[in-house]
């Protein structure tokens, strides 16, 4: 057990170096000189003088691989480093954002779950004509590309009827937009997922024997089929959180929310190799982690997989 | 999910398969000969004639130039579904070396695609993607493989679990006994049994790809204008919006469309195939 | 001794209005015969989303882009302001007395004014502030830009800042007056450059107290403000307590944002939301002022192929068929400019004939310069190579109206036989692009309150780019007589010979289609009808939120 449990940490470890290390070799290929970044972004008029000093300050003057093991020496210690951008320490800026884009993505996951196991459940007993109607619901969910939605979304509840605010507010209505705009696609996705499992569970023996125990229909389906169709999507939890926050980049910054998504896309732009990598290396995380908990949640929900260990 | 029974009753064509089968055929007279259905020049402008509604002559409307959306609907299908097949190829064909590696060649392979396979999934797809286009530049071919390339992960992660199932199985364990050479097993039981199903995930990975595609034209990432690429057209028209519908309607319509028909095919083929 | 502050009004430039039926509510908001109740009320928070990017320091000394600059605005003031006609009139200076060869500038300064921290306002305050602005350590870009010919300053008398100068310089007080050469306090500048970034102190209406990164920055007021510019409606603190300035980067959201109440002003309108804001009854205004230095442009790249020939260039600019496109596409709301310099500059000249369409001409030209075959496409070529022309487009800089403008640029060219390709590109690598000479053509912006921004723009000098690789002079024109022209009218003050210097080169520039001139560069700025008392600066027409107030 002991040694299983060293094994994934080492395996987490070897991710989060591996990440780091991608992206540090992958932005020197980016053309565009670091220093500018650090000197008020590119176009700015800066002397040779200023430059040469920024690039001493920063280490930029050093062979690459002087660079990296720098790099790496210093995050062994925790250390993210600064961002070249914003003059903060990547860890402060990290901190401050990662909140809204972590509350974005876990609200969009639940009203993704809620929406695709209720589309699940609701279509597959409802006879031929509700099946092909959630079959056709969940198939062009996920084909709508989200900064569409965004917009109609806006359009509509902003825009026309005035119910929503189209960017965020410090109260809970701002978020609304932002998660319907995420969620509609994912539970698109899950849903589709979660409907072939219901239907499978439907058919199977313990269903059968369920029912022949005498138990209400209600309860055979909140019992045993929503648990059976619930398991794929635990099982994509892991993908879907990627998902979010490829999709939290362009939700971001439709409704000018603060967040890692939109901190990503501005850093990779400007050059900002510390705040680049300090960002990945916290996605990396947070994706470890879901796999770990989604891992875990499996085991408990599935008795085959309890069993089984 | 590959490996389900066909359910039982469960007629091959309805109508939905029908409808499907129907916009993929036009979409492939729209992608290989487009002047069929459209003669036009997609590309034309008439500034006197920007922003109409649909209308007798323009049944989509016109967009900012006054060129003809529907012209530029027919014609799109040809970039938008390259984007879409060729990106879902990349994917599948960097899956497949990966994922039959590390199924056949042994613990150490398969240890250290798994390993790459998981970095690659902690990369938001986004972020690879935005890396690859800042590298070599927008345009169709960077976006293209940028979005390839952020797919591999997925796509290599089930043909694994395929091949590994497969190779388990009773009639392969049956012709080791038999003493059949590795190339015969790997060319006749095991590629055909692990691989075929996998061509059902280009049904199903096309439509996204075309979603994503145009989620990189929205960040200015995808193809240069004024080509008559649906996500690109959808990104110019989503700033009149209010004023222009028709703008981002009718080119949104057919992603979706194109999307939705793939995916039924793909589940069509993929009970077929497990027949 | 304080200067007596004219009352002359601010307003905003009402240049463009061209269709009858687009009637810009927002000229009258400034104007005193608006018919909004004419009691200003203090208190209130006024919500201001941007389009322009959120700036990475908010001290404009440091870099100096229009970011900086719009934000700045209303904490930190200037020591010279101009009027609606581009003229210099005193602000944190009184005036200013040049010795007759130019090369001594006496600077006088209002006596009485403290920055927020308390520190006075004096002249080595000034000293303190050129020489930061000169320090390589504080990497100005645009400062150090305008005061290359400031040899260094001295404290004369507690209110004489006296400016020694290597060659006389007759846009200096022009300088002075942008946000970029805005006085801050020298006991912020000495907290050094992270603190002095995250809050500058200054003397305005307004002071920095939150940044809250990629949210918004909190303005709140100055209760003991004194130094109102020119023109400014009423003496004093400001009506507003607060101003939250947020940064919405896409420009749908943002009207969208506007229209439902969220904020309540926005700038960098678009063509379209312009018209639906301007329309009676809407419930908004809009307010809008040319920026100041050069026009929108396309800047063609004569250094290299194809069009270091001039009948190239010639042929294109007489086949970019551009005014039927600005009439669709921006709903009359801008005119057709043939200037290279905006219509608040002042010695704009017009040379509208030279941008005449003639595609025949268009054809003979090039068939002259001996790209007389066709390819397949229709392309006509030349030993072999396609006549294309690379034309990256800066997704920051151009809005989306104008990229349309340049798709159809791409059409009617292609009837001659050229082949433009746009390529639509992030800042750093558009500026990749330029700072390496791959263009053919491109289009950029450089706001200046002076025509000096014509020597920076076209002055050879500028070919040879700095040392981060930016070369202003992105038309490679390098022609002496232009120079010389250029070099004369930046140190003349003679006016008279000033407007003949810059007709001359502007006449050049014409002549040798090196530009094709689009229209102005405008300040588009929406507001709900609630907010009263807006205007525009008309340095760098930023909005002053000195003497706006909500109305119930």
């Amino acid at each position: 057990m002991l040694v299983k449990a060293a094994w994934g940490v080492a395996g987490g470890v070897f991710v989060l170096w591996a990440a780091a290390t991608l992206t540090f070799f992958g932005l020197r290929l980016i053309p565009g000189d670091p220093a500018q970044a650090v000197l008020g972004g590119p176009g700015s008029q800066a002397s040779a003088e200023a430059l040469a000093a920024v690039r001493a300050e920063y280490g930029l003057d050093q062979p690459v691989w002087v660079q990296y093991l720098r790099y790496l020496g210093r995050l062994g210690t925790g250390d993210l480093g600064s961002s070249y951008s914003l003059r903060q320490p990547v860890a402060e800026i990290i901190g401050a954002q990662i909140g809204g884009t972590l509350l974005l993505a876990a609200l969009s996951l639940a009203v993704a779950w809620v929406i695709a196991l209720g589309l699940a459940v609701w279509s597959t007993r409802g006879g031929r004509v509700a099946a092909a109607v959630g079959s056709a619901l969940e198939i062009v969910a996920a084909a709508v590309p989200h900064f569409w939605l965004a917009m109609v979304l806006v359009l509509v509840f902003s825009t026309t009827l005035r119910w929503l605010p189209a960017v965020s507010t410090p109260g809970p209505a701002g978020l609304v937009l932002p998660v319907l705009t995420l969620a509609l696609p994912l539970a698109g996705f899950l849903g589709q997922v979660m409907r072939e499992s219901v239907l499978d569970a439907l058919e199977a023996p313990f269903v059968l024997s369920a029912r022949a125990r005498g138990e209400s229909e209600g309860g055979v389906r909140w019992r045993h089929v929503l648990r059976h169709g619930a398991l794929p999507g635990i099982a994509l939890s892991g993908w879907a959180f990627g998902w979010l926050i490829s999709g939290a980049v362009v939700v971001e910054t439709i409704f000018a929310r603060p967040g890692l998504g939109r901190t990503l896309l501005n850093a990779v732009q400007l050059r900002d190799v510390p705040l680049v990598v300090g960002v990945v290396l916290v996605v990396a995380l947070g994706y470890v982690v879901v796999t770990v908990l989604t891992d875990a949640v499996s085991r408990i929900a599935d008795p085959r997989l309890r069993s089984a260990s | 999910m590959l490996t389900r029974a066909p359910r039982r009753g469960a007629r091959l064509l309805g109508p939905v398969q029908w409808v499907a089968l129907a916009v993929v055929v036009l979409l492939l007279v729209a992608a290989l000969a487009p002047s069929v259905l459209a003669p036009g020049d997609p590309f034309a402008i008439a500034p006197a004639e920007a922003f109409l509604s649909p209308r007798w002559g323009h049944p989509f409307g016109t967009d900012e130039s006054g060129r003809d959306i529907y012209t530029r609907v027919v014609h799109g299908a040809a970039p938008s579904l390259v984007i879409g097949v060729a990106a879902t190829a990349i994917g599948i064909g960097l899956a497949l070396v990966l994922g039959l590696a590390a199924a056949l060649l042994g613990r150490v392979v398969d240890f250290a695609v798994s390993r790459l396979l998981e970095v690659l999934f902690a990369f938001p797809g986004l972020l690879l993607a935005l890396l690859v286009i800042t590298v070599y530049g927008p345009g169709v071919v960077t976006s293209t493989i940028a979005v390839g390339l952020a797919t591999a992960p997925g796509y290599a992660r089930i043909i694994r679990a395929q091949a590994r199932s497969v190779a388990g199985a009773p009639y392969v364990e049956a012709a080791v006994v038999l003493g059949r050479s590795r190339a015969r097993i790997l060319g006749r039981h095991i590629l055909p049994n692990a691989v075929v199903p996998v061509f059902v995930l280009v049904t199903l990975g096309v439509g996204q790809a075309i979603v994503w595609a145009a989620a990189l034209s929205y960040l200015g990432l995808g193809a240069e204008p004024p080509a008559a690429e649906w996500g690109a057209m959808l990104f110019a028209g989503k700033n009149y919006l209010a004023t222009a519908w028709w703008m981002t309607f009718f080119p949104g319509l057919a992603i979706v469309l194109s999307a939705a028909a793939t995916t039924v095919l793909g589940r069509l083929l993929q009970r077929r195939e497990v027949r | 001794m304080p200067t007596p502050v004219p009352a002359r009004r601010l307003t905003a430039i009402a240049s463009l209005v061209t269709a009858s039926a687009l009637v810009l509510a927002g000229c009258s908001a400034a104007a005193p015969e608006a018919s909004a109740p004419a009691t200003p009320v203090s208190g209130g928070t006024l919500t201001y989303a941007t389009g322009f990017g959120e700036p990475t320091c908010l001290d404009p000394h440091v870099g100096g882009n229009m970011p900086q600059a719009l934000v700045g605005t209303n904490v930190l003031e200037s020591l010279f302001s101009q009027d609606e006609t581009g003229a210099i009139v005193p602000w944190l200076a009184s005036g200013a007395t040049v010795s007759d060869d130019g090369l001594t500038v006496d600077v006088a300064l209002r006596d009485g004014i403290s920055f927020t921290d308390g520190t006075p306002f004096d002249a080595d305050a000034v000293v303190a502030n050129i020489e930061h602005m000169q320090d390589p350590d504080t990497a100005s870009s645009t400062a150090i830009l305008a005061l290359g010919k400031v040899a260094s300053v001295e404290a004369a008398d507690p209110l004489t800042a006296r400016f020694h100068l290597s060659e006389p310089d007759s846009a200096l007080q022009e300088s002075l007056a942008q946000t970029w050469l805005a006085m801050e306090s020298p006991a912020g500048l000495a907290r050094g450059m992270d603190a002095n970034c995250a809050g500058p102190i200054g003397t305005g209406p307004f002071v920095f107290s939150e940044w809250v990164k990629q949210d918004h920055v909190l303005l709140t007021r100055n209760d003991d403000y004194t130094s109102s510019p020119a023109g400014a409606a009423h003496e004093g603190p400001a009506y507003l307590d607060e101003i939250v300035w947020r940064f919405i980067p896409d420009p749908a959201t943002r009207f969208a944002a506007l229209q439902s109440g969220e904020v309540d002003v926005i700038d960098e309108m678009q063509p379209a939301d312009v018209v639906a804001a301007s329309a009676e009854g809407s419930g908004f205004g809009v307010l809008t002022g040319a920026l100041p230095g050069a026009s929108i442009r396309l800047e063609l790249n004569s250094g290299y192929a194809p069009f270091d020939d001039e009948r190239v260039r010639k042929a294109f600019i007489k086949s970019a068929d551009v005014n039927p496109g600005i009439q669709s596409l921006f709903f009359g709301t801008v005119d057709r400019s043939y200037s290279v310099l905006s219509s608040s500059t002042p010695y704009g000249a017009s040379f509208e004939s030279e941008y005449a369409i003639d595609a025949d001409e268009a054809n003979r030209l090039l068939d002259e310069a001996g790209w007389t075959s066709r390819d397949a496409d229709g392309y006509r070529t030349k030993d072999g190579e396609r006549l294309t022309v690379d034309f990256p487009i800066s997704t920051n800089q151009s809005i989306p109206a104008e990229v349309s403008l340049f798709e159809q640029i791409k059409e009617t060219t292609k009837a001659v036989g050229f082949d433009v390709e746009l390529h639509p590109l992030d800042l750093s690598s558009w500026y990749g692009a330029l700072a390496a000479w791959d263009f053919g053509v491109t289009s950029a912006i450089y706001t200046k309150n002076s025509p000096d921004v014509l020597r920076i723009l076209y002055h050879s000098d500028n070919i040879q780019p700095a040392p981060s690789g930016y070369h202003p002079n992105h038309s490679h024109v390098s022609i002496p007589e232009l120079d010389a022209a250029l070099t004369e009218a930046g140190e003349t003050s003679d006016p008279a010979e000033r407007e003949a210097l810059y007709e001359e080169a502007q006449r050049i520039l014409a002549e040798g289609a090196y530009v094709l001139p689009l229209y102005d560069h405008l300040s588009k700025i929406g507001y709900s009808d609630r907010v009263q008392g807006l205007s525009l600066l008309p340095t760098l027409q930023i909005p002053y939120f000195g003497d706006a107030w909500i109305a119930g």
